[in-house]
């Protein structure tokens, strides 16, 4: 649960700690900071820190406390180099109590969106710094938020207390107790028994829960269902790098995207816990309201886009060209049912227009390897979130360890990347639209990004708690709003 | 006594060591480079190369690798396995709470094994060949014949969901060990049954228990006399389905959630946390080879014949 | 031959032995039986019941439930099978060299037996898993990995104590070879003990590799395995829970057959049935009771 590292439930540590600003849908709001001004440069920022804030451990949260947190994270930068500000963040000065000042080398635009994700550029007490930092571990867990973490065991369970000096009211529901859960049936039974009484799946959870079940508990009145918004987008990463495969020529992308029948997956096999995803991001995502044209489950499309571009049914039901056949590798993370299940209906689609995809299951860190190394034809995979989305994905493409492989083979590859960097410099909103729309529309049109579904959070809670509302990242949830009835 | 005692600890030494140097080797072998697997487990987005460059230092993974097995057999034997690539956590702050809850476990499931088998079998033996005799043994034929997850979801539905007796899972007061320990036990117990049971039977025929009988003895006196017979032969194997239990924990528990050895095994594997899986190997053999000593000293105890063995 | 009879005799037996017999021809002819292809989805099937067409019903993918069932014998049985008699066939080998050459090299395959026996089942497979990655090959390498020395083992005692038996001293002094006397005398004569091992072995290794694919560690989709089936039936365990039934049905079928013939087969082998012997079968870890038996014989 240290804040300025990785591991750790981002639920737990959403509730426990905070940035200074929060995204949400109409832009960013403030947090621990009551305003900011940015310098016309686009090398300064100013925040204004809200007074009378405390930490759980009573220390006071000050300008100080800001730059010894925002300092223990530069100390570890290395740690987070996938977020550019730590590279460019050149220092933090305090100009009183409670106005600090932040200086950039060189502008940043998305300085403002990376300040305000969970991790790591939050708030811990400064007594429960080790050795005056974070990075070796940490001695408590008092951020400024509205849960405190009150009793935490390994693999089982962590009780939150509400806070009840949280400088925005204390919440209304008092004490709340994450269990950990076996996958699968027993997560129904301990809704049914009363065991666990609010539930919510990330992205992830869709793959546990027996959604047909779970809607015959809904109707007994004593739960109930709800659904965010589109979070992100389930996909399927197309390696337009690999010139010796099939992945590497558009038609055959183009095709593929044809052949998969999203109203089916989000429909029946996840039971409409997601939605059919036409483009990379949903429309609801910063700068992706796009009319980009939409390609349809139509095989008939598929096999024509197949023929036009040379390749001819052949022996055994696969097409060739020039004696190659028709065939890929699709990777799927073995741990996730949903994604097997749905390789497998889109391998029969494949079939079907002489497509042959091989399936390959494999532990998630295997997947993000190949990601990394290019050794994949498609790759399931996902956006980061709504949090993240569109700047942070997009960032993602010219990285080595991300995307590159697959926007690397497209014609106007550099043309692309280009974009990309101009579209984290400037600081022109008009331009950085443009930009994004260039960018967006180039992937689309390549078909490197095959999006499958838009997932979201599911809830499921007790009828009579009111409030339940949803943050931009897929990971949280806003309990301090929720109250029963 | 003692001597033999001796020598076959003594015999278990080079296997242990033999054991520690495969445990360590796995890591080596791994087609994924370390340093990106503890990159990728610790969440960081995105690995750049300067990183990866870094982590390679950071674990010494640019050093000899005798030297290295070096170092890391000393810290194994100090209880120092590492720190987790996933959390940084030390592996023995994981290990722990994870084998005691994995050995209770194993405890109360021992406990339920050798009272059903010892109880069943000294039953059945008695009245072989009625009918409860062979309705006891189709019983146990099929619980060792099905699946342990199936069992425990069959359970489950019955006595938590529809009886609401007992807790789905988790580990929480003695309740919570009720359908884990059975569904553990139940396969186990299956087999150990028939162990005694055909034990006892081949005992009834021994020249002891005829000549017993013949001067008159009670056959409550017989029954025990057969039963310590019996048992002589078979605690051994009883000894050794403790590390048994120990290492085949893996199914009930991540059924269940039981937050022990199997469950943080298979977590470990899946997020290739190499330095748990070595601890995890190293200990489960180590216990294997260290109870396998200790089934012999007490076999040979029980049953001098076997003292010249070695 | 007349061992076989015996065990023919015993109805039960027979009657497990044709059960076997016909799941593994069924598996062997698989993509001819089976009425549909086992990876043909089609959605509009999906959890459809049984029909005339789909005996078994349909999956979530509306794929023919019996075929599946059918393709899984396969993975699920045969290739299980292959695996043990692999490692039966290699360890009798080491075990016999062992056991004839006697000296430093005995000593020093028995070592080596030593040490994969400290790996408990499920560990060892565990640990091949987490380097290998996972997959039903992987499982089947480290079942045989660990398997043969356990038959090393037998086969070593057994080669030994026969070794010295009054009939192979004489068809030695006749100048029989030794690949003849290994032939002709030791082999046929270690074979029940073997036997009896494997038969064990392949039960529980059976389960052990279902319960693996049931993690989600086993075979690779769209193939059809049993635990797998069961492991997808469960994510629907109440909304559809005779999902379960074909492929939980088939894993008790065939496992209870293996355990009643190992059963009969140490029977009809050993006429004193009865013993620690008897612990031939103990499910996870048939070899551990093969141990005992080794220490007993070693009197």
């Amino acid at each position: 649960m240290n804040p300025h590292l990785y591991p750790g439930s981002m639920a737990a540590q959403g509730m426990i700690y905070e940035s200074l600003i929060e995204k949400t849908e109409s832009g960013f709001a403030p947090l621990l900071a009551e305003s900011w001004e940015v310098s016309d440069d686009g090398l300064a920022y100013t925040f204004h820190l809200r007074q009378g804030v405390t930490f759980h451990d009573g220390a006071p949260f000050n300008a100080e406390a800001v730059k010894k947190n925002i300092d223990a994270v530069q100390a570890n930068a290395e740690r987070h180099a996938w977020i550019k500000l730590s590279a460019k963040l050149k220092q933090v000065t305090v100009l009183d109590e409670h106005t600090v000042r932040l200086e950039l080398s060189e502008p940043y635009a998305p300085t403002l969106l990376e300040l305000s994700m969970t991790r790591p550029y939050v708030f811990l007490s400064p007594n429960d710094f080790k050795d005056g930092g974070t990075k070796d571990g940490v001695q408590g867990h008092d951020g400024t938020g509205p849960y405190r973490l009150a009793e935490q065991k390994q693999d089982q369970y962590a009780v939150f207390e509400a806070n009840e000096d949280y400088w925005a009211g204390a919440p209304a529901v008092k004490r709340i107790t994450a269990k950990v859960l076996p996958t699968g049936e027993t997560t129904l039974l301990a809704l049914q028994k009363g065991e666990v009484n609010f539930l919510f799946t990330d992205d992830r959870g869709a793959d546990s829960l027996d959604v047909e079940a779970m809607q015959s508990l809904v109707d007994t009145g004593k739960y109930q269902l709800l659904r965010s918004k589109p979070m992100n987008t389930k996909l399927i990463a197309a390696n337009s790098s690999r010139a010796d495969s099939p992945v590497g020529e558009r038609a055959v992308r183009e095709a593929l995207w044809h052949a998969v029948d999203r109203d089916t997956i989000a429909g029946t096999l996840l039971h409409g816990t997601e939605t059919p995803a036409e483009a990379l991001f949903s429309p609801n995502t910063p700068y992706a309201d796009l009319d980009l044209p939409k390609r349809a489950y139509d095989l008939k499309r598929a096999a024509e886009l197949l023929e036009e571009a040379g390749w001819k049914q052949g022996d055994g039901g696969i097409r060739t060209k020039a004696g190659k056949p028709l065939a890929l590798q699709l990777v799927y993370d073995a741990a996730s049912l949903s994604q097997k299940t749905e390789a497998e209906l889109i391998q029969s689609a494949g079939a079907s227009i002489g497509m042959k995809l091989e399936l390959v299951g494999e532990p998630s860190p295997s997947l993000a390897a190949r990601r990394a190394s290019g050794d994949y034809d498609l790759l399931f995979n996902q956006t980061w979130g709504l949090a993240y989305d569109p700047q942070s994905t997009i960032a993602s493409f010219t990285a080595e360890s991300s995307y590159r492989h697959t926007t690397s083979g497209i014609e106007r590859a550099e043309e692309l990347y280009a974009e990309i960097e101009e579209a984290a410099r400037t600081t022109d909103e008009a331009a950085r639209k443009q930009l994004y729309r260039d960018i967006l529309k180039t992937v689309h049109d390549e078909a490197v990004f095959i999006p499958i579904s838009h997932g979201g959070v599911t809830v499921v809670a007790p009828s009579d708690l009111d409030g339940v509302a949803f943050k931009q990242t897929q990971f949280e949830l806003p309990f301090e709003q929720m109250k029963f009835r | 006594m003692l001597r033999y005692a001796a020598r076959r600890a003594l015999a278990a030494v080079p296997l242990l060591a033999a054991i520690s140097f495969l445990a360590f080797l796995l890591n080596q072998l791994a087609p994924i480079e370390p340093a990106v697997a503890v990159l990728h487990a610790q969440g960081v987005p995105q690995a750049t190369e300067e990183l990866i460059a870094a982590k390679r230092t950071e674990l010494g993974l640019d050093r000899p690798l005798p030297i290295r097995y070096a170092e890391w057999l000393l810290s194994a034997l100090k209880l120092d396995f590492g720190q987790s690539y996933v959390t940084g956590q030390p592996v023995l702050a994981l290990l722990c709470p994870a084998l005691l809850h994995t050995l209770q476990l194993a405890a109360v499931s021992f406990a339920v094994i050798v009272l059903l088998s010892i109880g069943l079998g000294v039953f059945c033996a008695l009245r072989e060949g009625t009918r409860l005799d062979q309705g006891t043994r189709a019983a146990a034929f099929f619980l060792t014949a099905l699946p342990p997850y199936l069992l425990a979801a069959g359970l489950v539905w019955l006595l938590s969901v529809k009886l609401d007796l007992l807790p789905t899972s988790g580990l929480g007061g003695p309740a919570s060990f009720v359908l884990p320990a059975a569904v553990l036990a139940a396969g186990y117990a299956g087999v150990y049954f028939r162990v005694i049971r055909s034990s006892m039977i081949a005992g009834r025929h021994d020249d002891s228990i005829l000549y017993g009988r013949a001067c008159g003895l009670p056959e409550r006196t017989l029954t025990l006399r057969m039963l310590v017979q019996s048992l002589r032969l078979t605690v051994p194997i009883f000894a050794m389905a403790v590390p048994i239990l120990l290492g085949s924990t893996v199914v009930v528990e991540n059924v269940f959630a039981w937050p022990g050895l199997g469950t943080m095994s298979v977590k470990a594997i899946l997020s290739r946390d190499y330095p748990v899986i070595q601890a995890f190997v190293l200990l489960l053999a180590s216990a294997f080879v260290l109870f396998n000593a200790a089934a012999d000293i007490v076999g040979a105890m029980l049953d001098p014949r076997l003292r010249k063995e070695l | 031959m007349k061992r076989l009879q015996r065990l023919l005799s015993d109805r039960l037996a027979a009657a497990s032995l044709a059960v076997l017999a016909a799941i593994l021809a069924a598996g062997a002819l698989a993509p001819w039986i089976a009425p549909h292809p086992p990876d043909e989805v089609d959605m509009a099937l999906r959890y459809a019941p049984w029909s005339l067409d789909y005996p078994l019903g349909n999956d979530q993918l509306g794929r023919c439930v019996l075929s599946r069932v059918l393709h899984g014998i396969r993975p699920s049985v045969l290739y299980v099978l292959a695996a043990v008699l692999a490692s039966a066939g290699f360890g009798t080998a080491v075990g016999m060299a062992a056991g004839l050459l006697r000296g430093r090299t005995d000593a020093l395959l028995m070592r080596l037996c030593d040490v994969m026996l400290s790996f408990p089942g499920y560990v060892m497979t565990l640990a091949v898993i987490g380097v290998l990655g996972t997959g039903l090959a992987n499982i089947l390498l480290a079942f045989i990995l660990m398997k043969w020395a356990w038959f090393a083992r037998v086969a070593r005692t057994a080669v030994q104590r026969h070794a010295d038996a009054g009939y192979v001293l004489f068809a030695r002094t006749l100048g029989a070879g030794r690949l003849t006397l290994l032939r002709r005398h030791l082999l046929p004569a270690c074979l029940p003990e073997l036997a009896v091992l494997a038969s064990g072995s392949f039960g529980t290794t059976l389960l052990q590799v279902s319960g693996l694919s049931f993690l989600g560690l086993g075979i690779q989709a769209p193939h059809a395995e049993w635990g797998m089936m069961l492991s997808e039936a469960r994510q629907a365990m109440f909304s559809r829970p005779e999902q379960l039934l074909a492929p939980g049905f088939m894993i008790v079928l065939t496992v209870s057959a293996v355990n009643f013939l190992s059963d009969a087969l140490q029977t009809a082998l050993d006429p004193q049935a009865g013993g620690p012997r008897q612990a031939a079968a103990v499910p996870g870890e048939p070899e551990a009771a093969a141990a005992a038996m080794l220490r007993k014989e070693a009197v």
